[in-house]
C-alpha cells in the first residue's frame, strides 16, 4: 500500500534551492555563474505603484486621436548634434560577444525603424552595428576592447561604463564558449579564454578623474556628441550627484533587476537596489544639484511594460532603457527547440543560460548553427511590434492622466500600493492621499 | 603653392585646451611637420585625438592624458607627464623626458611609449599591443591585465607585478617585489633581448645588466576548481 501524498516539509533555511546551491559548489569549487538577472521574487517593484487617471478632476486626452508626445533629447542646449530619440526608450548596452551578430543586427534594425537608439556594449563596434543602427550610443568601458579613437567619433553619444545593476562593483563576465576567434580578435583577447574584464577604469578614479576625462573624450568627438555615464543603482544618490558635478548630459542606471551576460549568481540576487527605490533618489539628486532638466536621467532594471516605462517617467526618469525585454522579442525564453532548453538542463521561461554560449533561440550564442535559429528580419519586426506596443501603452497612461506628452507623467499621477514603495518613491498611499482616515475622526 | 611651415609654435599661456588641440589638428592636415608647445603648465588633454601624422614637442610638464587617443603622432615631453600619458595610443610614439604618474600607456592599441624617468602605479595596464618603456622603475600593478605588447622596465618594480596577464611579455632589469597572480618569470629569448637593446640605445637609456622575463601562465584563462590559491586573490 501506498503511504499517503503529504505536503512536503521543506526549510525555510534550507531550502532545495539553498542545499542545490551548496551541493553546486561543493561540486564546481566556484561560486555558481548565471545570465539574466536576479529570480528574487520578493522585491518592491514598479508593480506596487498605479495609476489613477483623470476623472472629473481632470480631463484625459482622446485615446487614439489627441497628440501625446513621446520625443525626447539628451544633450540639448549643451552639444552641437544632441540625441533624439523618438520615444523616450533606448536599447541597453549588449556586446556583441554577449549576442550573436543575428541579434545586434534585429535590435538595431527596430531601432533604427522606431527612431530610438542600441548600444554597443562592451567589446568595441562591430561594423555592421553602426551600418544598421542609425543611432547608436558607443559605451566606453574599464576593458576598453576595441576602443579607437575612430569609432569614437562615430557614436551619436559615448557612454562612459562605470558599473551596471546586474552586478554593480565589479566587471564583465563572457565564458570561453563565446569568445569566438571573432569575438576574441575584436577584443585582443585569446579565443576561449573566459574573459574578466576590470571593475574600474584603467586611468581614472575618482570624480575629479573623471572630469578629464570627460574632457578627453569631448575632444575625440569635437564636443559634439553627449557623454552619459553609467553606473549600477547602489549608492544611487551620491552617485548621481558626483556624475552631475563631473558634468555628464545623461545619467544612466538600472537597478537590480538588471540583465546581464554572465554574472556571479549570489551577486544578482544581493548586491545593488531594486529599480523602483532608486529612481526617487536619483532624481531627487539631479533637482538638489539643480540640474534636473540640463541632465537627463535614463533608467533600466526590469522594464517589461509601458507601465513600468510611465511609472519610471512619472518618479523623474526621461528615457527607459532596455535590454531584457528587446530580447525577449527576439524570442528569448522562446517555447522552441525544447529538446535544446532540456540538454541545458533547463525550459523556457526560467532558462536564463546566456553565459553557457548555447542559447537554443541564437540570441546569446555565437556558434553558427545555433546563430542561424534567429531569422533577422522577422526578429527585427517582432522587436519594432513590442517598441510600438509599448510606446502606446506609454501613452495610453499619459493621456488617461490628461497629459499630452509623456515627459510629463509625474508622481502625484500614481499611488502606492504598499508603504514600501510609498516611504521609498514619496507616492501616496492608496486610499489615504495624505490624510487621516475617514474612521479615525468617529 | 605656399610652402608649409617647418615648425609652428603656440604658447599655452590663456588658451583653452580646446583651442590649442584644435591648432595641433589644424596643423597636421596642413602638412606641418612639427609642432611646439610652449608654457603647458601641466594642462590636461594635450594633443588629444590627433589622427594624422605630426611630430609635438611639448615645452614643459603635461598633465592628464596627453597625446591620448591619437594615431599616427610622435610627440617629446620634456617634462613629466600625469595620469594616462599615451592613452589608448593607435600607432606612433609619445617619450616623456622626466617621470609618468599612474596608468603611463594606458590600453594602448600600438605605437611606443616611452618614459624616461620613473613610471606610477599601473604602467601598462590592458596593454592591448605595441611597447612601454620605462627607463627607471615603475609602480605596483605593472603591466595589469595586459593583453598583447611588451613592457620593458630597466630599474625595479613593485608588487603585483603582471597580474592577471592574458598575453604578451613584461621584461625587467631589476628587482621583481611581487610576481603578480597567474604569471610566471622565464629566460628571455636571445634575440628578444637583442631587440630590446637595440630599443633602448635608440633612446639613449642606459640597459640593465640582465632581464627577466614575464608571462602569463595561462592558469587564470579558465575557471578551474583546482586552482582556486590563484583564484581566490582575483576572482
Amino acid at each position: 500500500m501506498k503511504p499517503p501524498l503529504r505536503p512536503p516539509t521543506y526549510s525555510g533555511v534550507w531550502h532545495p534551492n539553498a542545499i542545490d546551491e551548496i551541493q553546486e559548489k561543493a561540486e564546481l569549487g566556484r561560486y555558481q555563474i548565471r545570465g539574466q538577472a536576479t529570480k528574487r521574487h520578493d522585491l518592491p517593484s514598479l508593480d506596487d505603484l498605479v495609476f489613477t487617471p483623470a476623472g472629473l478632476s481632470r480631463m484625459a486626452l482622446e485615446g487614439y486621436r489627441e497628440k501625446c508626445d513621446t520625443r525626447v533629447t539628451i544633450g540639448e542646449g549643451r552639444v552641437k548634434r544632441p540625441l533624439v530619440l523618438e520615444r523616450p526608450i533606448m536599447i541597453a548596452g549588449m556586446s556583441f560577444g554577449a549576442l550573436s551578430i543575428n541579434a545586434k543586427r534585429a535590435l538595431a534594425i527596430a531601432a533604427t525603424r522606431c527612431g530610438i537608439s542600441t548600444c554597443t556594449g562592451e567589446g568595441g563596434m562591430h561594423p555592421e552595428e553602426r551600418q544598421y543602427s542609425d543611432k547608436l550610443v558607443v559605451q566606453y568601458l574599464p576593458s576598453r576592447y576595441g576602443t579607437t579613437p575612430y569609432d569614437l567619433k562615430k557614436a551619436d553619444m559615448i557612454e562612459i561604463g562605470a558599473g551596471q545593476g546586474a552586478k554593480p562593483g565589479t566587471g564583465g563576465v563572457l565564458l570561453g564558449l563565446k569568445m569566438s576567434d571573432e569575438v576574441a580578435a575584436m577584443r585582443d583577447l585569446p579565443p576561449g579564454v573566459d574573459q574578466r574584464s576590470g571593475c574600474r577604469h584603467p586611468d581614472w578614479m575618482g570624480v575629479d578623474d573623471l572630469y578629464m576625462k570627460l574632457e578627453e573624450l569631448r575632444e575625440v568627438t569635437n564636443y559634439e556628441v553627449p557623454i552619459s555615464i553609467k553606473v549600477g543603482a547602489a549608492r544611487i544618490a551620491n552617485d548621481v550627484k558626483l556624475a552631475a558635478k563631473a558634468d555628464v548630459d545623461a545619467i544612466v542606471f538600472d537597478g537590480m533587476e538588471g540583465g546581464t551576460a554572465a554574472s556571479p549568481t549570489i551577486q544578482l540576487d544581493h548586491a545593488g537596489i531594486p529599480t523602483v527605490a532608486a529612481i526617487a533618489e536619483a532624481a531627487e539628486a539631479l533637482y538638489e544639484m539643480g540640474k534636473k532638466e540640463e541632465i537627463k536621467l535614463i533608467v533600466g532594471g526590469g522594464i517589461k511594460n509601458g507601465a513600468d516605462a510611465a511609472k519610471c517617467i512619472a518618479l523623474g526618469a526621461d528615457i527607459v532603457y532596455m535590454g531584457t525585454a528587446p530580447m525577449i522579442a527576439l524570442n528569448c525564453h522562446k517555447p522552441i527547440y525544447q529538446e535544446d532548453y532540456e540538454r541545458l538542463g533547463t525550459t523556457p521561461y526560467e532558462c536564463q543560460h546566456c553565459h553557457t554560449g548555447l542559447c537554443p533561440v541564437g540570441i546569446t550564442t555565437q556558434l553558427p548553427k545555433l546563430i542561424a535559429r534567429l531569422d533577422v528580419e522577422e526578429a527585427a519586426q517582432r522587436v519594432e511590434n513590442f517598441l510600438n506596443a509599448m510606446t502606446m501603452e506609454l501613452q495610453l497612461f499619459a493621456r488617461s492622466c490628461g497629459k499630452n506628452k509623456v515627459s510629463d507623467l509625474d508622481p502625484n499621477d500614481m499611488r502606492a500600493l504598499t508603504r514600501d514603495v510609498s516611504l521609498m518613491t514619496g507616492v501616496p498611499m492608496v486610499g489615504l492621499n495624505g490624510r487621516t482616515p475617514m474612521w479615525a475622526k468617529y | 603653392m605656399a610652402a608649409v611651415k617647418k615648425t609652428l609654435s603656440i604658447d599655452c599661456v590663456g588658451k583653452p585646451t580646446r583651442e590649442i588641440n584644435a591648432f595641433i589638428r589644424q596643423a597636421a592636415d596642413d602638412g606641418v611637420p612639427v609642432v611646439e608647445l610652449l608654457n603647458p603648465q601641466a594642462r590636461h588633454n594635450l594633443g588629444v585625438c590627433v589622427l594624422k601624422p605630426i611630430h609635438i614637442v611639448i615645452r614643459g610638464h603635461v598633465g592628464y592624458y596627453a597625446a591620448g587617443l591619437s594615431d599616427h603622432i610622435t610627440v617629446e615631453i620634456h617634462g613629466s607627464a600625469g595620469w594616462g600619458v599615451g592613452d589608448n595610443l593607435m600607432h606612433g610614439e609619445v617619450v616623456v623626458h622626466g617621470n609618468a604618474a599612474t596608468s603611463a600607456a594606458p590600453s594602448i592599441r600600438g605605437g611606443t611609449v616611452v618614459v624616461k624617468g620613473d613610471a606610477g602605479p599601473r604602467s601598462g595596464i590592458s596593454l592591448k599591443s605595441g611597447l612601454l618603456v620605462v627607463g627607471g622603475n615603475s609602480g605596483y600593478m605593472t603591466g595589469f591585465m595586459m593583453q598583447k605588447g611588451r613592457i620593458v622596465v630597466c630599474g625595479n618594480t613593485a608588487k603585483a607585478l603582471g597580474d592577471s596577464m592574458y598575453q604578451g611579455s613584461i621584461f625587467i632589469g631589476g628587482s621583481i617585489e611581487e610576481l603578480g597572480s597567474g604569471c610566471e618569470i622565464v629566460v628571455p629569448e636571445a634575440d628578444e633581448l637583442d631587440d630590446i637593446l637595440k630599443t633602448l640605445d635608440h633612446y639613449q637609456i642606459k640597459a640593465p645588466k640582465a632581464f627577466r622575463k614575464i608571462r602569463s601562465d595561462k592558469s587564470l584563462w579558465n575557471f578551474n576548481k583546482h586552482d582556486f590559491a590563484a583564484w581566490k586573490d582575483v576572482l
